[in-house]
């Protein structure tokens, strides 16, 4: 059963951050869109890499890029 | 005072019309309440990722500007009712970040010109609820199965109607 619930490896992480680094903004569109899946939902913290902070930056960034039509809802 | 960051999506027919008095327009706004607005500049026109107010395209403007919360709180009303202005981001800002002061007094310099927006394609009523999905081919399900429902569908219609009438 056990080897049935077992899944392949999952994803490697897309590398992670410096969390000493400037504040990820939410102008840097072609930074931000490398944690969009293709149907532009935003990644996990697993696939990511980030810690929980930069997660956040992460996720306030990209919803203010949404806001101003910088980057779509749904793609 | 507290430093705040302001992007403004402007309508490309007003920059079309005038940069410059598009760009007054919000910064009239900003000092309307009180703002001492440090740096406004062209920050880029380019293609929304999805229609906003019918329109495909538009111009951001960047400010960077000194506020109380209150007139901040007092000028979003004023951005909402301001057709020329589609979208707009207020955030609080640490620093006015490096280059943004030249950049915006480039701008002020006589022999700048904004460049001028590329015609803006209208966006039907259709594609702005539906999207993509608004150019696909209309499959008519009905029409298809019509043929050989077309006897049942009389039969329906003759035994309903009496149903009806008895209610009453």
């Amino acid at each position: 059963m056990a080897d049935l619930n077992r899944r392949s490896s999952p994803p490697p992480a897309l590398g992670s951050r410096n969390c000493d680094d400037p504040k990820i903004e939410y102008k840097e569109v072609a930074y931000l869109a490398k944690f969009l899946t293709p149907q532009a939902n935003i990644y996990s913290r697993k696939r990511t890499g980030f810690c929980a902070q930069c997660q956040r930056e992460l996720k306030q960034a990209i919803k203010r890029a949404r806001h101003m039509g910088l980057m779509p809802f749904v793609a | 005072m507290k430093l705040y960051e302001g992007m403004f999506l402007l309508d490309n027919q007003a920059v079309r019309e005038n940069w410059s008095r598009a760009k007054a327009g919000v910064t009239d706004i900003l000092a309307k309440y009180g703002a001492k607005v440090l740096t406004a500049r062209h920050w880029d026109e380019r293609k929304l990722a999805y229609p906003i107010k019918g329109r495909t395209r538009g111009t951001y403007l960047l400010c960077f500007f000194e506020c109380g919360s209150e007139g901040v709180n007092q000028m979003r009303r004023d951005f909402e009712i301001d057709e020329r202005v589609l979208r707009y981001l207020l955030v609080n800002a640490a620093a006015v970040p490096a280059g943004e002061l030249e950049k915006s007094q480039a701008e002020g310099a006589a022999d700048f010109a904004a460049p001028t927006p590329p015609a803006d394609e209208r966006v039907s009523a259709e594609r702005m609820v539906f999207g993509e999905f608004a150019d696909r081919p209309v499959v008519d399900r009905s029409r298809a199965a019509a043929p050989a429902n077309d006897e049942a569908e009389g039969e329906e219609s003759e035994v309903e109607a009496p149903v009806a009438g008895e209610g009453v």
